[in-house]
């Protein structure tokens, strides 16, 4: 056992110097998914948590679900059921999707997206949550038979994690680089609303969204225009013409 | 304007007033909030075996009040990495001149998450850096709870994990090495709306200090609307 812990450890510390070196999207994610293979992971995703209403594809930040488990999670809104996201607003650990709690009795929806889930090969799996302030997201990775000891649980952690970190680092533009529309739709018009004076919760009401939906989108809005605050995001994106009042 | 007050050794006499609230805060956030039982003391005063003479304190102090805090021990010395968590760092022990480790950062829950002026927390991790870049410092050593590492990595702080997480008292628990540079300390401060050094070396001028650089706020460059 000790061998095992050793050996994982020195893994994923050389796992996260590697990634921390490589300088593209496409590296990061082809390393990320070997290394999982090895641990008997075949699928994952790292999303925003949405919310009624809330699409998570705009939320998504790697996608490496199955195809056509991904378009009917989407199709059928099953995150709003799915009870490991519920989980993730409950806990800062990680924890296995089979600790997700719910009552099979009174929330069959949530058993029926586990059993599904069965039918992709997703049988087992392990969820991270990341928590901001203003904002909740996930890293889930699903297998049938994946390592789940507390190694291969802590190893996953920290290499799942500082991915998350890079791919995010590796999506924000260069400094300096030139200016281009950078926000998505949603997000543009709940900054169109921020830059009209419009709370949060105001904002929800107008475009029939959740607060919590619209703070991520902010959230979104602010990583990607690499400012710290609505006020900043609000200026930076009029001054670049990302919106127009 | 919170101001955030260098106290160490050589000044420590200036701030004794301080300490005896400071010691009481720690029992509340550590042992009475967050439930640190192995810290309890029954004067209801945190202090533990590494507040030490060469312990280095920042005190965030507004209108007289202390507000939050953050102490940084020389790795030289026993730290909390070296003595009480050694299985989390397997990179091998840290004993620099040029790291510090830090521990017991907080804010009071009153003054944690938005106000007026900039956020509490993000003072303390810009004036850290400061204070590092002024000592010649290059890192900063952390056992911290893993759900931070996002957060570190949202605002900028630079972390090199040094073993992998483990569960300790029903959290996930790992040690970091922190980069302490002028790039990071810039990038802090152009966030926090910061343009000039903000730490207050009050009784500290025998202490030599390197030159920070200048820090401007960028106007974003204006561009074309896109038809």
């Amino acid at each position: 056992m000790h061998g095992t812990e050793a050996y994982w450890g020195r893994r994923a510390l050389d796992f996260v110097d590697a990634i921390e070196a490589s300088k593209t999207t496409a590296s990061v994610i082809s390393q990320f998914e070997k290394v999982i293979h090895d641990l008997g992971f075949h699928a994952y995703i790292m999303a925003g948590i949405p919310t009624p209403g809330q699409s998570l594809a705009s939320l998504t930040l790697a996608n490496g679900w199955p195809a056509e488990w991904y378009a009917l999670y989407i199709r059928e809104n099953l995150h709003a059921v799915d009870p490991v996201p519920r989980h993730c607003l409950a806990t800062l650990n990680p924890f296995v999707w089979a600790e997700a709690p719910y009552d099979r009795e009174r929330d069959p929806k949530a058993h029926h997206v586990m059993m599904r889930a069965h039918d992709f090969r997703l049988a087992q799996g392990y969820c991270i949550p990341i928590h901001y302030d203003d904002a909740v997201g996930a890293i889930s990775l699903a297998g049938e038979r994946p390592y789940l000891d507390a190694e291969t649980k802590s190893a996953l952690h920290l290499m799942s994690v500082f991915t998350h970190g890079r791919l995010r680092a590796l999506a924000r533009p260069a400094p300096g680089a030139p200016a281009r529309r950078r926000l998505s739709e949603v997000e543009a018009e709940v900054v169109r609303w921020a830059a009209r004076g419009k709370t949060a919760w105001e904002t929800g009401q107008i475009l029939g969204l959740s607060e919590r939906n619209v703070r991520w989108h902010l959230e979104e809005a602010q990583r990607k225009l690499r400012t710290k605050n609505k006020t900043a995001t609000v200026a930076l994106a009029l001054v670049n013409g990302e919106i127009m009042l | 304007m919170p101001e955030i007050h260098v106290v160490r050794k050589d000044n420590r006499h200036l701030y004794a007033s301080y300490f005896d609230p400071y010691f009481r805060l720690r029992h509340e956030i550590y042992v009475k909030q967050r439930k640190w039982m192995a810290l309890d003391r029954p004067d209801g005063r945190e202090i533990d075996q590494f507040d030490t003479e060469e312990a280095v304190y920042l005190f965030c102090l507004d209108k007289g009040q202390l507000i939050g805090a953050m102490r940084a021990v020389p790795t030289l010395l026993p730290t909390l990495m070296s003595e009480i968590f050694p299985e989390l760092n397997i990179r091998g022990p840290i004993h620099r001149p040029d790291v510090y480790e830090l521990s017991r950062i907080f804010v009071i829950p009153e003054r944690r998450g938005e106000h007026a002026g900039p956020r509490i927390e993000m003072l303390l991790l810009t004036a850290i850096m400061e204070y590092g870049i002024s000592i010649g410092v290059t890192g900063f050593s952390i056992v911290l709870e893993s759900w931070w590492l996002p957060r570190f990595e949202r605002c900028g702080w630079k972390a090199h994990p040094l073993g992998l997480p483990r569960m300790i008292d029903g959290m996930s628990v790992l040690a970091v090495l922190v980069d302490c540079d002028e790039a990071t300390w810039k990038s802090l401060c152009e966030q926090t709306g910061l343009l000039q050094p903000t730490l207050t070396w009050q009784g500290l001028d025998g202490i030599s200090r390197q030159a920070l650089p200048d820090v401007f706020l960028h106007l974003p460059p204006a561009a074309q609307p896109t038809q």
